[in-house]
C-alpha cells in the first residue's frame, strides 16, 4: 500500500534543517509541523505553516544580525 | 514555486490568446489589427502568412513542413523543429489559420479568410481607407510635439503619484481611473471605502519602464470595458488604428460613436491622446499611445526621457530631480538624507532593501529601476549600476531565500522497489518529480503533476 501525503517540500542546507528540527520539538509554532524528515537538505512538512514559519525566521535572522547604524545611535 | 506573487504583463500575443475566437475574426475585420499582430508574429509565422496570402485553397501540412529546411549548417535538429512547432502553434492559438482535411483527406492549413482579406488591404493597399482620417482644416489651436510629449507624462505621473500616495491625490485622478488599478489590484481599500493603499503588486507596477506600464494598465482596462458596456472589439480596434497615427498630427472625432467617445475620454485621462476640450472634434495621439502594443519590446516612449541618478559604489545615490514622484519612488527602498533645491542625496541600506522586499519587491525590479533612471554620465561606465550595489540588493534577497519551497505530494511506503521505480521514473519524465529517495522508496512530485501519476498508478494497478 502506498501511503500519500500533501504538504510543502523544504529544501534547505543541513543547518537550516537542524533549526526546523528544533523549531518542530519545541513546538514554537503552536504544535509539529514537520511530516517526513527526508534528508540532510530537505524535510516535507504541513502547508499550513509556510507564512508564519516564514515570519517566525525572518524574525530570527533579524534578531542576529549585526546591524551597523543602529549599534552606532 | 511558493512564494510573494510576482507581477507578470503579457503581452499583444498572449493577449490575444486569451480571448475567445469569436472576439479575434472580429477583430480581424480590420486592416490596422490584421497589420499590428502580424508584425509580433515571430519570423517563420510571418513568413508562412507570406507565402499562404494568395492562396484561397487549404494547403498540405506536409507541403508547409517541407518549406523549412531539416538540415542547416550549425544549427541542431532540434532547435529547428521547435522553432516550426512554436511558429505554427502561435498561429493555431491565435485563429489566424484553421487545421482542415484537403480533398484528399490529409492534414491541412487554410488562412482564416477575414484575417487574409485584411491583411492584403493593409500591406497592398485598397479599400475604405483605415487610418484615422485627419480633419482638413488646419487647427486654430496647433500643438507641437513637446508640448504632447509634457502632456501626456503629467497626465502619466499624475495616475502613478496617486499610486504613491493615494490618501493625497485622491482628487488627481477620476473614478474610472481608480476603478482600474483596483481592478488591476495595484490598489486595495483598507476598511473604509474611500481610504486607499498600495499592494505589492501596485510596488513592483511603479519600478516598471513606462511602455510597459502603459500596456499592463491598458490591458487591465480592457478587462473591464465590458462591464461598462463598451464594445472590447471596438475599443481594441481603436488602440490599434491609434498605434500607427503619427505624433504631432491632429486627428477628427468625426463619426465616432457615443461608445468610442467614452473610450477617448478616459484614454485623455491616462495621457494616451490630448484634448483640448471635449468638444473639439479633434484629438491628438501622444508618445504614449504610439506603438502601445509594441509593450516593452520596443523604447519609443522612453527615448526623451533621461535619468538623472548617480550611484556610487558606497551606495549613495545622488537624484537630481525636483519630481516629487520620483522622490517618492526611490524611497520605497532607499533612505533619504537630505533634499536640496535641486537634487536629493539618499542611500541604499540594507534595512532600507529590506523594507522593499518586504513589500513583494523583487531585487532584480530594484535594480532594473535604477538601471533605467540612470544619469548619462553613468553610461560611460563599464557597468551602469555598480556592480557591488547590484550584487549586494540581491544577496539580501537571497538571504532571506534560505528555505524553498515547493508545493507538492509526498508518496512512500512502496512495497517493493519495482513499484517504486516505475512510479519515479515516470514522474520525472513527466518532468514533476521533485525530490526522490530510492533507499526510502519515497518521492515527492508537484501538486500539479499528482492526478497525472495517480491516474498512471490506478491503471498500472489495474493491470
Amino acid at each position: 500500500m502506498v501511503n500519500v501525503m500533501k504538504g510543502i517540500l523544504i529544501k534547505c542546507d543541513p543547518v537550516m534543517k537542524q533549526f526546523l528540527l528544533h523549531l518542530d520539538e519545541t513546538m514554537k509554532l503552536g504544535s509539529k509541523f514537520v511530516l517526513v524528515d527526508l534528508d540532510e537538505c530537505h524535510l516535507f512538512v504541513q502547508p499550513e505553516v509556510y507564512n508564519s514559519l516564514k515570519n517566525l525566521i525572518d524574525e530570527q535572522y533579524e534578531k542576529v544580525y549585526y546591524n551597523q547604524k543602529s549599534s552606532l545611535e | 514555486m511558493y512564494g510573494p506573487q510576482t507581477l507578470t504583463c503579457k503581452n499583444l500575443q498572449e493577449y490575444l490568446k486569451s480571448l475567445s475566437r469569436d472576439i479575434l475574426d472580429r477583430l480581424y475585420n480590420h486592416p490596422a489589427t490584421c497589420l499590428a499582430v502580424f508584425r509580433e508574429l515571430p519570423a517563420l509565422s510571418r513568413q508562412f502568412i507570406l507565402r499562404l496570402l494568395f492562396v484561397n485553397k487549404p494547403v498540405a501540412q506536409v507541403l508547409l513542413a517541407s518549406w523549412i529546411p531539416q538540415h542547416d549548417a550549425g544549427r541542431d535538429v532540434g532547435d529547428i523543429a521547435a522553432e516550426h512547432r512554436q511558429g505554427t502553434q502561435v498561429l493555431l492559438d491565435m485563429c489566424i489559420w484553421q487545421e482542415v482535411k484537403d480533398q484528399q483527406g490529409n492534414m491541412a492549413i487554410r488562412l482564416s479568410s477575414t484575417f487574409r482579406e485584411n491583411l492584403k488591404v493593409a500591406i497592398l493597399g485598397g479599400g475604405r481607407p483605415w487610418t484615422m482620417s485627419a480633419t482638413l482644416d488646419s487647427d486654430p489651436h496647433q500643438r507641437n510635439v513637446e508640448f504632447l510629449d509634457k502632456y501626456a507624462m503629467d497626465r502619466w505621473e499624475s495616475v502613478l503619484q496617486f499610486l504613491v500616495q493615494p490618501g493625497r491625490g485622491q482628487k488627481a485622478i477620476s473614478r474610472d481611473a481608480m476603478r482600474t488599478l483596483l481592478h488591476a489590484g495595484l490598489i486595495e481599500s483598507s476598511g473604509e471605502s474611500d481610504n486607499m493603499q498600495i499592494t505589492s503588486a501596485g510596488f513592483q507596477f511603479l519600478l516598471l519602464d513606462t511602455a510597459s506600464q502603459v500596456w499592463f494598465f491598458i490591458l487591465k482596462y480592457l478587462e473591464t470595458v465590458t462591464e461598462r458596456g463598451m464594445s472590447l472589439v471596438a475599443c481594441l480596434t481603436f488602440l490599434f488604428k491609434l498605434s500607427f497615427s503619427t505624433l504631432g498630427k491632429d486627428y477628427s472625432m468625426e463619426g465616432m460613436d457615443n461608445e468610442l467617445l467614452t473610450f477617448l475620454q478616459h484614454l485623455r485621462e491616462f495621457g494616451l491622446v490630448y484634448l483640448r476640450k471635449r468638444s473639439s472634434g479633434r484629438f491628438y495621439p501622444t508618445r504614449l499611445a504610439l506603438n502601445i502594443t509594441a509593450g516593452q519590446n520596443k523604447g519609443i516612449i522612453d527615448v526623451p526621457k533621461q535619468g538623472n541618478l548617480i550611484i556610487e559604489t558606497n551606495y549613495r545615490v545622488y537624484a537630481y530631480t525636483t519630481s516629487e514622484l520620483q522622490i517618492s519612488l526611490l524611497a520605497i527602498f532607499c533612505d533619504i538624507e537630505g533634499r536640496f533645491p535641486n537634487m536629493v542625496v539618499a542611500s541604499i541600506s540594507r534595512s532600507s532593501v529590506r523594507r522593499a522586499l518586504l513589500k513583494g519587491i523583487g531585487a532584480e525590479q530594484i535594480i532594473s529601476f535604477l538601471k533605467q533612471h540612470c544619469h548619462p554620465q553613468m553610461y560611460k561606465l563599464s557597468s551602469v549600476v555598480p556592480r557591488t550595489v547590484a550584487d549586494q540588493i540581491k544577496l539580501w534577497e537571497m538571504e532571506r531565500e534560505r528555505l524553498e519551497f515547493t508545493e507538492g505530494v509526498l508518496y512512500k511506503d512502496f512495497m517493493s522497489l519495482h513499484d517504486f521505480n516505475l512510479l519515479s521514473n515516470y514522474a520525472s519524465s513527466n518532468g514533476v518529480l521533485i525530490y526522490s529517495d530510492e533507499r526510502q522508496r519515497t518521492m515527492v512530485v508537484t501538486k500539479k503533476g499528482h492526478p497525472s501519476i495517480k491516474t498512471f498508478w490506478k491503471e498500472e494497478q489495474a493491470k
